[in-house]
């Protein structure tokens, strides 16, 4: 599956701003350095419980959010933290959510695996696996009906291809012809389980010509790539051909939780995987452009360091939920008319 | 300055963590995110990573070391403010979680693993929404109470009750005079002497088989200041009765002054507990874990009795026998009982 990842072509960025670019980097950039700071945190006992990590599939989160318009929709799993902080949900509501304060994006009542803000266009995450996909088969249809141009994008991993709502979701989107954009981070393993001991095809973009609509394998790992696949399948969608299949190939850094010490991912294949890291990779053809020299980038690493340092100084002192707020929240408010205001 | 490193909550349970071994020896220089140490969970084993970039000043724990979350493992000397490690290292330097905030000092961070919690905790008692009245438990109640509640909902008990004729052991007790026998040494002679033809009993409840106990002991339940702790009598089988009384007798001065060694949980094959003193006549007991048995004793007491057609008064005891029906069925259960009943009345 490596194999299939090429360099990333200087001249491709030829026809993009550089400010777009450098945005794209930016964002890539945060979400490591926010995993890397919540990493150390919970390895510090500062924070409590354990927590899925995204670090190697930042470009998938950034590339997919950076296509879609503010008022289109994306549904999570429990691994979030990425998906969230690229649909513009800042790092203080994140870190405040994880360390289960009442300024915290679900107000402390989520937590690291169900991050999200209905404001934003993110249904708080779903953590049961291939759980989201029905929901966003019903989001879809909910546009369709309303003949809105909005789309909803579906984050999953490869180990909901297998699932039945996989199935379920899927098949009722063909049918209708709904604008979702299903995209599978395909990061080879399903918790500890190999791809390839669950799956016969392991190709999950082919799955989408047995139900009748068009599936495309994109490299995860290259953030263009993912714009512009998604972009792609978003217009699709907009004119009614959808669904659309996206099987981003990726890699996870870390253990499936933090308490997964990840001796299951072969030393080769994590070493071969690391040399296509998502952020090296872009910052390489970013600097062989020209107008972007290392020094920005190292620039704009210190500003993020600095934003996430306070933001956790901040998000260790923020209020916490009280008694009275187990009474808030416990029926569905968030419809269309509070998300137009 | 100086970095504590603690044990990071890497267990899925709350069990202990094993040290393999460390990666980095005392006095080398070590970097934030670089493997460190090498443990292993119930699941797995895996490297841990450095928390500070520094040296590594000295380790509290060793290879085979069993270690819990939260606690000290390493100490690092660090220069500076570095990112990351500036937060950890004020936390060590802060006094408790519960110290109270002021207006230009801001609200101390929680100070390890589970802080959320005792973050919770803290915020509570200052906003003084607990209002209910609380007491301590002492930490021997503590774990009493954990064990006791573990019994109830873990073993399948079930309750056997007979009286047996006390006069044999008034009379024997009469006869060590001047020294007073203890009551319970008479009934651990009892006891011990039954469990010899009911091995069973000594056998214990492990994941679905039945272990052979070790030991050779039987517990003496005794209140000290509130305190539930129990004196185990091992071989009471080689020991007479007055050998036994002061063998009682010195375990609960040894409690009474607070040795450590004598609080310590011993293990029995039976417990027996006894609340006649107290007026009691007759009571059930909660098994002791791992044991199989306790053994309740009532309160000696005159009581008219049939005998050959006539009534008579006698002294006798109600026992009360608590047992566990994962390793023994009812008539056994009942014989060991009437074991008991004879040794008592042949004292």
């Amino acid at each position: 599956m490596i194999d299939s990842i090429a360099e990333i072509a200087a001249d491709r960025l030829a026809g993009y701003e550089r400010d777009f670019l450098c945005s794209l980097y930016e964002r890539m950039a945060l979400i490591r350095e926010f995993e890397e700071r919540v990493k150390f945190l919970f390895l510090e006992g500062a924070m409590p419980g354990t927590i899925h990590q995204c670090q190697g599939q930042e470009a998938t989160a950034v590339g997919v959010c950076a296509a879609l318009n503010a008022d289109d929709w994306i549904t999570s799993t429990f691994r979030g933290h990425g998906h969230a902080l690229s649909k513009g949900l800042t790092p203080q509501e994140l870190l405040d959510e994880l360390f289960g304060a009442r300024t915290g994006c679900c107000k402390g009542k989520g937590g690291s695996m169900h991050v999200g803000n209905m404001e934003k266009g993110m249904v708080p995450g779903i953590a049961i696996v291939a759980g989201g996909i029905p929901l966003a088969a019903g989001m879809a249809l909910a546009f369709k009906m309303q003949k809105s141009s909005q789309v909803v994008a579906c984050f999953f991993g490869d180990g909901a291809v297998a699932e039945g709502a996989f199935h379920e979701g899927v098949n009722m989107a063909a049918l209708w012809r709904l604008p979702a954009i299903f995209v599978c981070e395909n990061n080879l393993y399903g918790a500890s389980t190999h791809i390839s001991k669950v799956m016969k095809n392991t190709r999950v973009s082919d799955r989408a010509a047995s139900y009748g609509f068009r599936g495309e394998t994109v490299d995860g790992n290259d953030v263009l790539a993912v714009y512009e696949a998604t972009r792609r399948a978003a217009d699709e969608c907009r004119f009614g051909n959808g669904p659309v299949l996206l099987e981003l190939l990726t890699y996870r850094r870390t253990g499936h939780s933090r308490r997964d010490p990840c001796s299951y991912q072969a030393k080769d294949e994590r070493e071969r995987w690391f040399s296509r890291d998502p952020l090296d990779r872009f910052a390489a053809v970013l600097r062989q452009r020209g107008d972007v020299a290392q020094a920005d980038l190292d620039q704009l690493k210190a500003r993020i360091e600095t934003q996430i340092n306070e933001a956790v100084e901040k998000a260790q002192r923020a209020p916490l939920p009280q008694g009275a707020d187990l009474l808030t929240d416990i029926f569905a408010g968030a419809g269309k008319e509070e998300r137009k205001r | 300055m100086e970095l504590l490193m603690k044990m990071p909550d890497l267990a899925t349970t709350d069990s202990a963590i094993k040290l393999i071994r460390w990666l980095v020896e005392p006095g080398q220089a070590v970097k934030r995110g670089q493997p460190l140490v090498e443990i292993e969970t119930d699941k797995a084993t895996s490297e841990v990573e450095s928390i500070a970039t520094g040296v590594l000043k000295q380790v509290r724990a060793l290879p085979d070391d069993m270690v819990f979350a939260g606690q000290v493992i390493a100490v690092f000397e660090v220069a500076g403010a570095s990112p990351g490690s500036t937060q950890a290292a004020s936390q060590t330097s802060i006094p408790s979680p519960s110290a109270k905030p002021s207006a230009v000092t801001p609200a101390p961070l929680p100070s390890q693993s589970g802080g959320l919690f005792a973050r919770n905790r803290a915020a509570a008692v200052q906003q003084a929404i607990v209002k209910t009245p609380a007491a301590a438990l002492s930490p021997t109640q503590r774990t009493v109470g954990r064990r006791m509640q573990a019994s109830k909902q873990t073993i399948p008990h079930f309750y056997l009750q007979a009286s047996a004729n006390a006069e044999r052991m008034i009379l024997r007790r009469k006869a060590a005079a001047p020294k007073k026998l203890v009551w319970d040494a008479m009934f651990v002679c009892a006891v011990g002497n039954a469990l010899k033809k009911f091995e069973r009993i000594c056998w214990r409840f492990e994941e679905d088989e039945l272990v052979a106990s070790e030991t050779d002991a039987v517990g003496v339940a005794v209140d000290v200041q509130g305190d539930l702790y129990v004196v185990a009598i091992a071989a009471p089988r080689s020991k007479t009765a007055e050998q036994i009384s002061d063998e009682i007798r010195a375990g609960v001065e040894r409690l009474e002054a607070g040795d450590p060694e004598a609080r310590a949980i011993r293990p029995a094959n039976l417990t027996i507990t006894n609340l006649g003193a107290a007026n009691v006549e007759s009571f059930a007991a909660i098994i002791n874990p791992p044991e199989t048995a306790i053994l309740a004793i009532g309160k000696i007491a005159p009581a008219a009795v049939v005998q050959e057609g006539q009534v008579v008064i006698q002294n006798r005891v109600s026992l009360t026998l608590s047992v566990d029906h994962r390793i023994v069925n009812g008539k056994y259960a009942a014989d060991f009982l009437s074991a008991i009943v004879r040794e008592v009345e042949v004292f």
